[in-house]
């Protein structure tokens, strides 16, 4: 690695090795003192600066808007259009190395993949990184060795042996393949073979296992490459390998191990829910979706995906869930809904549980009472923490008829408190899971015609989106490269800004969608955001999401709390971005619903 | 120091090869350049060059841009020592060019700027073992040693007894810069470089580096 250029980072990485030593051959180092400006606001910059040590500010309009640390790099704007938006200060002593700004745009010109890092726009820039995730993520497994895989246990039966004990073994293992051993050579016996052998060659179960055993193994050593694995596999086209360390045998390796490797196994999920016929089974599958989330993002699935996968799940376990414990009378009089992150399925990681009843008329109240407190109680058990709010099945403020609702939406939208515009929100992101989904979209069409009406309330709801302050300035903290102590609220800073920002705009909207994407989606579709900037919001929600999930899936203590300084500057810079995009819909909130009058 | 002006003095006045004059005279203000040299081995009467780097530094700028770098044949066999440090073997060496057809064009390269390094007698004295023999003199430069700067913006004033640590790992460190590549001329004389106007800043704004109480664990790059 040199001093002045790390090739290893983007979007250094991707210049050919002539290209990068031309590059570092033209690059100078600057020294700037404390407080001396390296790019003024509005000015030119001379090239393209990466800091090698220091802090360096980034300021608009006097306004710090980020702070970056060693590998950073700025400004890439600034270097393409000659004058940028920001200006740029030292905090500290800071030493730069400077990529001259002609031999930058020699190289954007003539090296399109190099180029595209400054030209794109936020959601292509995170899309590339998107992929490169994603084929970095498949790489590492694909290098991940024969020896990390769920292996088949290696059980050997004489060839003399008679087929009827080769089914009983194979059955008392849960093995679908036995090895066998006939003198010097060993084969291979499938329960495949077992049964072709007898229904279609008419053998009995006393015949020799050697007779219908294939003595052509395929072998793998444990030490290799799954990749190999698959190659052999492919190439001999069988369905398994023998995994063999020397001499000895340690295992079988069958094509669904290599595959639930890279896959998950989401399906098989999905059969065990609707499987399970008591409370028991039902929990060991809903243990198994909670284990769905990290082969998925392991696999470099994005967020959205993962969360339409895991939200797909969970529902279908909350229906066999009410379908187990709800008794006949209540079933049909009811409805089960889904509030909050996951009615709009953007739950992966359980964080808590909003749910809640809509009733019809004529509920026995002890059969509704027995049956919540089971229906709490089983989800609880199940993994599924109690929500902190009591958002929950088993608090009668939520499990109530249709007529209390209706007549609770006309308390809500009167009064002003923050109380009762959480409430709003959490409804309206409900989705209905079982019983009865007609009560549940006869008292959104109510909540939302009584929405519509009351602009006052609108402006209420649309201002929690002022809630937090602008994250950017949180970067304040980050005093030094080491970054002692500093950390940025996702959550508050930006996921929680859109995903209300964009539902104070869909519920004025009178919108059916629930989930944030499509809800943005929609209302570009409505013309009512620019169709650029709703993609750009999306890229950038899944963007925060995704890191987010990735530090909860690495059981960080506080996973909305994420240290800048462990990102790598690349995210950094998207980190930045996005919270750009962030910026300026807390803007067209605050006109839309003129929220300096609240 | 009276001695060396003295003998420039004289060199001045026997020079041999009248081209090589405008080593005397003062090179463009502000600049300097930061010097390294590999070696054969650690004793300047037998050892010889390997490889050297030059690097010019103007104002608070190191021109990275505009160095000087070579490899060099040696006379001498390669210390088996000095090929664990530097890593450039014999075979590395073989097809370069001898010191004395590289000398001129280092010399034209650092003209009369004043010369930094680290522990930069050594890479002097190296040195001048050729230029002695091409021109008859030592190198007059001015010579600038970031070791010394560096001990005195951190330890001039240190109680008797303070352990003193003047480990080029340990300059890097104080002054939170990174380390690579030790031990390849390029890259020791640009960090050299570095170390070098971070220290003129703190000599001008007169900011001393601060001695911590207790002795560090240990260095984070063996020397």
């Amino acid at each position: 690695m040199s001093v002045i250029l790390d090739t290893a980072t983007a979007p250094f990485d991707r210049l050919t090795p002539d290209e990068a030593e031309m590059l570092r051959g033209a690059m100078d180092v600057a020294y700037f003192r404390p407080n001396e400006t390296i790019i003024a606001e509005g000015g030119a910059p001379e090239g393209l600066y990466v800091i090698i040590k220091g802090a360096v500010e980034e300021r608009e309009q006097g306004d710090l808007v980020g702070l970056l640390g060693p590998k950073d790099f700025f400004d890439s704007r600034a270097l393409v259009q000659g004058a940028g938006v920001s200006g740029f200060v030292a905090r500290e002593e800071t030493l730069c190395a400077l990529a001259p700004r002609a031999e930058v745009l020699r190289l954007i010109n003539s090296n399109p993949r190099f180029g595209a890092f400054f030209y794109t726009d936020i959601s292509r820039k995170l899309e590339e990184l998107a992929q490169k995730d994603e084929s970095s993520q498949i790489e590492s497994m694909m290098r991940a060795r024969v020896r990390d895989l769920y292996l088949m246990p290696a059980a050997i039966i004489d060839s003399v042996q008679p087929i009827v004990s080769a089914g009983r073994i194979m059955r008392d293992i849960d093995c679908n393949a036995l090895l066998v051993r006939d003198g010097d050579r060993t084969g291979v016996v499938t329960g495949m073979n077992l049964a072709k052998a007898m229904v279609l060659k008419g053998m009995t179960i006393d015949e020799p296992v050697g007779n219908i055993a294939q003595y052509e193994l395929v072998t793998i050593e444990p030490d290799e490459f799954v990749s190999q694995a698959l190659l052999l596999m492919t190439k001999y086209n069988k369905r398994r390998l023998v995994v063999k360390e020397g001499d000895n045998f340690v295992g079988i390796l069958e094509d669904i191990n290599l595959l639930s490797f890279f896959a998950g196994n989401s399906q098989l999920v999905v059969g065990r829910i609707d499987r399970a016929a008591t409370i028991a089974e039902l929990g060991a599958a809903a243990k198994q979706i909670a284990e769905q989330v990290r082969p998925l993002r392991r696999q470099g699935v994005k967020f959205e995906v993962v969360a339409e996968i895991i939200s797909d799940l969970n529902r279908r376990l909350f229906a066999k869930l009410f379908d187990l414990l709800c008794p006949d009378k209540l079933h049909d009089k009811c409805c089960l809904i889904v509030m909050g992150s996951e009615g709009r399925g953007e739950q992966t990681i359980r964080t808590d549980q909003d749910n809640g009843l809509i009733l019809g008329e004529g509920v026995d109240p002890a059969v509704l009472d027995r049956f919540r407190n089971e229906f709490s109680g089983a989800l609880a058990e199940f993994g599924f923490p109690p929500c902190p709010g009591q958002v929950m099945v088993n608090n009668p403020l939520w499990s109530r008829t249709i007529g209390e609702y209706i007549a609770d939406f006309s308390v809500w939208t009167a009064t002003a408190d923050d109380q009762s515009a959480m409430n709003v929100a959490i409804f309206y992101d409900a989705e209905a899971v079982a019983g009865d989904a007609s009560l549940l979209a006869r008292a959104k069409k109510d909540l939302v015609e009584k929405v519509a009406n009351e602009r006052v309330f609108l402006g209420r709801f649309a201002k929690s989106i002022e809630a937090f302050e602008p994250p950017i300035g949180l970067f304040n903290t980050l005093k030094t490269s080491e970054g002692e102590g500093d950390a940025l609220d996702l959550k508050k800073g930006g996921i929680f800004p859109i995903v209300h920002g964009v539902r104070s705009l869909a519920i004025e909207q009178g919108l059916e969608e629930t989930n944030t994407f499509k809800r943005l989606a929609k209302l570009a579709e409505l013309g009512l955001l620019k169709e650029d900037f709703a993609r750009d919001l999306a890229r950038a929600l899944d963007y925060l999401m995704t890191i987010r999930l990735d530090a909860q899936i690495n059981a960080a203590k506080s996973a909305s709390l994420l240290k800048p300084a462990t990102l790598t500057s690349m995210d950094r810079e998207l980190l930045r971005d996005s919270f750009q995009v962030v910026k300026q819909l807390r803007e067209l909130v605050r006109r839309r619903f003129n929220l300096n009058m609240f | 120091m009276a001695l060396r002006w003295l003998s420039r003095l004289m060199d001045k006045a026997t020079l041999s090869d009248r081209r090589y004059s405008f080593l005397f005279e003062p090179g463009p203000p502000d600049e300097t350049v930061s010097i390294d040299c590999e070696t054969t081995g650690l004793d300047p009467r037998r050892d010889e060059i390997i490889s050297v780097a030059a690097i010019k530094i103007r104002g608070d700028r190191i021109l990275a841009s505009e160095t000087f770098q070579s490899v060099v044949r040696p006379r001498v066999a390669i210390a088996a020592e000095a090929i664990k440090i530097h890593g450039l073997r014999e075979v590395d060496v073989a097809s370069a060019r001898p010191i004395k057809e590289i000398l001129p064009d280092l010399l034209h390269f650092i003209g009369g700027r004043p010369l930094v390094g680290y522990y930069i007698d050594f890479d002097i004295a190296m040195l001048n073992n050729h230029v002695s023999e091409m021109l008859g003199i030592q190198l007059p430069n001015p010579r600038i040693e970031v070791s010394s700067i560096y001990y005195e913006r951190k330890y001039s004033d240190a109680p008797p007894g303070t352990q003193i640590n003047l480990t080029f790992a340990n300059i890097l460190r104080d002054l939170k810069l990174p380390l690579f590549n030790q031990h390849d001329a390029f890259s020791d004389a640009l960090m050299t470089a570095m170390i070098y106007v971070n220290l003129k800043d703190y000599v001008a704004r007169d900011i001393r580096i601060p001695r911590p109480r207790i002795k560090p664990a240990q260095d984070y790059h063996g020397m």
